[in-house]
């Protein structure tokens, strides 16, 4: 005989006996990952590989503290690492489109940076001041003379010679012609008609030829000009030269270490020579603005000294050990950097100084993590660091750029090396998701970081989550709790975990109880926490949350929704369905009927048939039904035609934890066999009969309990579960109460000949001979149908 | 500033412009009402120009383009027109809300002579900007006999202007 579970069993205790304190506040900060061995090893070996690929994916739930854990271990790490490189983006003078990355110590780049701007203002007062020297003015004037000089000579030169041919040279607006002369004037033109035509036709030639001549000599002028400018040239840039030389000399003092940074003032003072000019005109107050923004360009010779700014893209200055940088919105921009845009007079323009870094640049040298649902939902964020990862280098370029979706010119900054170790936070699903569909994804994630969402209870493990428990209050200025607080908080660990055996180690479940545990002693003007506080936050949270099972609950005791709690009726069971609705978990009872009848269709499963089953319901259904065949009919045909439903379901089913229930049902209907409508029965049931574990079983114990009470503890009911399920017992006190005091009562099974008995009173093996006989009555029948024998009764009726 | 012109004041400036040469109104205007001296801008159509222009093969050399030619005179005369018009305007639009007292004066003459009669107008001591000059730039000195028309026309050729005191 099936005797029901001790009220012992029903919920495992943790004895505040046996913790030698008070309260927490006597106990020693723990911070260790309670039962995370497995991921802390695969945490310190990822972290400590430094190898391409070793990055690492930290998966679990959410709110057991992965990124906490994770945290704590990279900080640990990253102490011992030296600070990287600091990163600047400064103008190639050779390709401007291509800003170069200059590397330098760490912290040294904002140093650079300054005296980059101290160079640029102290050229901007010595340049000038070398041109206003006497030397240089009298050495131009000397230059522009010789030139101007040089011209007027040889106009006048060509003047002198054209008036020894009595032809006058004179200066038109636009040039020179010539005419003859008339004494010392150009001869009136009513005179030169006058003359005899050979003369006109003399001096119109000698004009000709002169004006012939005096266009190779023109044709010279410019080539002087260009001589002069040229001289004008080498004498700027020889003044320049030295104001540049004198004042860069400190600078190349200052980094003389730093092979690149001295390739790179080798440019600067060789730029700084060709645009000289830049540094002479004078500044002219603050830079224009637009809503503060400065406006780029906006003068020529700031767009040439813009040229010689530093572009600080990541600077470590002061900071010790590698960066850890935790990037909460991993978009592709966010990753690799932006080239930002300024707007200036409607077009969008940029320059090096716009690039801006992103989380791989702060984290480059050191570690990064990232939640995978959030980089995996940001347009092709994921692409992006993979494409970082595996070429081991941030290239910064826009979305636009990256996909050809754009073609205007823009900056392709040099690509900076990466070398970063990368964690992703992610659910497990999407560890195995991306295992699966991505080839990338195995070689750039090697290792798995697999945190436990349990941990065995035990005295040991009781002692460390207390310890766990009392830094978290002192971490967040909680009251202690008393030691009753503490095995209450165990306890509630035991439930949430859904097994008496373990505790959950969801740190965020665990923080939200205490912090509401808190709130509650705080509003009874305790001055520790109590267990009843632990207790009031639990309630409360159920209370909170629980609006959508009462009005179910309503519905049953108002008769909307049929269930019965007392008397027997055959083919009806009572089932327990479990609904997950925001974080709450909750059991209601649900009326499973069968009807039975001669015939060749086997199990129907009406959910199915109607689109409200899913498929690990229809697969229950079908493996009842291999129950039903292997059991009563191995060698002949089942002519049975059943019809199975979860009556008042309109919302779907899914899961097989009601396929006893179902099979319950089915053999009462044949059996005729009453059903106790007093008991309710949950678990899934194999095609040899033995039932099995199902999960939610405490909800789904106190879902029916809860409707009994309601309606009045007579003491007869009671819930069948799978014996293997007896292990995750955690009921709520009310229950075990009820239980103690003999009104209520869980029964475990092992198998559907103990769960038939207890429904039915009837013996099992009586169950069975009835069920055989129907069956071979409805085979019988069905041979008759099959052979003609009987199998026309109304024609025979006629007969007779 | 001249060694000495503290002294005196300016009674005028003649600002010469001659054809092609855009010359610098505005500068002009605006040394004028520093000084607060009268302004008589000269446009010096230069005869010798005319009358060359109006020979039948006149032609020139473009300078520095070295670009041959014809001229012609009606053309010629239309231009200078229409910068005489231009330079009148410019000085009226800086000097007209001013109180300086300007004029403008068309001149068809050699460079020298135009000149030569607008000092004998009176007015001195007189600033004369050549027809390129630069009214900034460091001026000369001469004093009224001095002036030769040899050394005019070697004055209206440079840059600098000139004061010319009276003797």
């Amino acid at each position: 005989m099936n005797l029901p579970l001790s009220a012992e069993a029903l919920r495992r205790r943790c004895d505040p006996a046996q913790f030698d304190f008070a309260t927490t506040a006597e106990l020693a900060d723990l911070e260790a990952a309670l039962g995370q061995q497995r991921a802390l090893g695969a945490i310190e070996f990822g972290v400590g590989m430094r190898r391409e690929g070793y990055n690492l994916f930290a998966m679990g739930p959410e709110g057991i503290g992965r990124r906490t854990v994770v945290r704590r271990h990279l900080e640990a790490q990253a102490k011992t690492l030296p600070a990287p490189s600091d990163w600047c983006y400064v103008f190639n003078f050779r390709t401007p489109h291509k800003p170069r990355a200059l590397q330098l110590p760490s912290g040294k780049a904002p140093a650079f940076r300054a005296s980059m701007e101290r160079l640029v203002e102290d050229l901007r007062a010595a340049v000038p001041a070398a041109f206003e020297t006497d030397e240089y003015r009298n050495r131009r004037q000397q230059i522009e003379a010789e030139f101007g000089e040089r011209q007027e000579r040889v106009l006048q030169d060509f003047g002198e010679r054209a008036r020894a041919q009595r032809i006058a040279l004179i200066r038109t607006p636009t040039g020179f012609g010539f005419g003859p002369m008339s004494g010392d004037e150009v001869m009136e033109p009513e005179v030169f008609r006058k003359l005899p035509a050979a003369e006109r036709e003399r001096l119109e030639a000698l004009v000709a030829a002169l004006q012939k001549e005096l266009e190779g000599v023109l044709h010279d002028l410019p080539k002087w000009r260009r001589e002069s400018m040229q001289k004008l040239r080498e004498l700027n840039r020889e003044v320049t030269r030295a104001a540049v030389n004198s004042t860069l000399e400190e600078v190349r003092a200052e980094y003389r270490t730093l092979p690149q940074v001295q390739d790179y003032l080798a440019e600067v003072q060789e730029d700084m020579l060709e645009n000289a000019e830049a540094f002479r005109q004078a500044k002219e107050g603050e830079p224009a603005t637009l809503f503060g923004i400065p406006l780029a360009h906006g003068d020529a010779s700031e767009a040439t000294l813009r040229r010689y700014a530093v572009n600080v893209l990541i600077e470590h200055a002061g900071a010790a050990g590698a960066p850890i940088v935790f990037e909460d919105n991993p978009g592709h921009d966010a990753l690799l950097g932006r080239i930002e845009h300024l707007s200036q007079m409607g077009a969008l323009v940029t320059d090096f100084t716009l690039i801006k870094a992103g989380a791989l640049h702060r984290a480059n040298g050191g570690y990064l993590v990232l939640d995978a649902v959030k980089l995996l939902g940001q347009p092709f964020a994921w692409d992006a660091l993979k494409r970082a990862l595996r070429s081991r280098e941030i290239r910064t370029q826009s979305l636009g750029q990256a996909l050809s979706l754009i073609s205007t010119v823009s900056l392709e900054p040099e690509p900076i090396p990466l070398e970063v170790k990368v964690v992703l936070v992610g659910q497990r699903l999407l560890y195995y998701l991306l295992h699966a569909y991505d080839p990338e994804f195995a070689a750039l994630f090697k290792v798995a970081v697999d945190f436990e969402e349990d941990m065995p209870r035990g005295r040991e493990n009781d002692l460390l989550y207390a310890r766990v428990i009392g830094a978290f209050a002192r971490k967040e200025s909680l009251r202690p709790l008393e030691r009753a607080a503490v095995a209450r908080v165990i306890e509630q660990g035991a439930r949430d975990a859904g097994d008496a055996g373990k505790l959950s180690v969801s740190m965020q479940a665990l923080a939200d109880l205490l912090r509401e545990a808190d709130y509650w002693a705080a509003k009874a003007g305790r001055a520790v926490i109590a267990a009843h506080d632990v207790q009031r936050a639990t309630d409360a949270q159920v209370e909170r949350l629980d609006r959508i099972r009462q009005r179910l609950l309503e519905n049953v005791l108002r008769g909307s929704h049929l269930i019965d709690t007392a008397g027997r009726r055959s083919g009806q069971v009572n089932g327990l369905a479990m609904a997950q609705l925001g974080g709450f978990a909750f059991g209601m009872p649900q009326r499973i009927t069968a009807r039975v009848r001669l015939g060749s269709g086997g199990v129907v499963d009406i959910e199915r048939e109607s689109e409200l089953g899913g498929p690990i319901h229809s697969k229950g259904v079908l493996i009842l039904s291999g129950y039903l065949s292997g059991r009563y009919a191995p060698a002949r045909p089942l002519s049975l035609s059943a019809s199975l439903v979860f009556e008042q379901n309109y919302g779907g089913v899914e899961g097989d934890s009601a396929s006893s229930a179902e099979l319950y049902a089915l053999l009462s209907s044949l059996a005729e066999a009453p059903v106790r409508q007093s008991l309710a029965v949950t678990g899934s049931v194999n095609q040899h009969g033995d039932v099995q574990a199902i999960g939610g079983v405490n909800e789904k114990i106190e879902g029916f309990f809860d409707l009994c009470k309601a309606r009045g503890l007579a003491g007869g009911q009671g819930v069948l579960i799978p014996r293997a399920n007896v292990q995750h017992l955690m009921l709520r006190d009310d229950v075990v109460a009820a239980v103690a005091q003999g009104k209520f009562a869980i029964h475990a099974v092992s198998t559907v000949d103990e769960g038939i008995e207890l429904l039915t009173g009837v013996p099992a093996e009586e169950i069975h001979a009835r069920v055989e006989a129907r069956l071979s009555e409805f085979a019988e029948r069905a041979r008759a149908y099959a052979t003609g024998v009987g199998g026309k009764p109304w024609q025979k009726a006629k007969k007779k | 500033m001249a060694e000495g012109e503290e002294e005196v004041r300016i009674a005028r400036i003649i600002a010469c412009f001659a054809p092609g040469s855009a010359g610098a109104p505005e500068a002009v205007a605006r040394l004028a009402e520093e000084m607060q001296a009268e302004l008589l801008g000269l446009f010096i159509e230069d005869v010798e120009l005319l009358r060359f222009a109006a020979l039948p093969f006149a032609a020139e050399v473009g300078f520095p383009s070295a670009v041959r030619r014809s001229v012609d005179l009606a053309g010629l005369e239309r231009q200078m027109r229409t910068q005489a018009a231009g330079l009148r305007q410019a000085l009226a639009v800086a000097l007209d809300p001013t109180a300086v007292s300007w004029s403008f004066r068309v001149a068809r003459a050699s460079p020298e002579n135009a000149v030569e009669a607008a000092l004998a107008e009176g007015y001195a001591p007189a600033l004369i900007i050549p027809p390129r000059g630069d009214p900034r730039a460091e001026r000369r000195v001469l004093r009224r006999p001095e002036l030769s028309e040899e050394a005019l026309r070697a004055l209206l050729r440079a840059v600098q202007p000139v004061l010319i005191l009276p003797e």
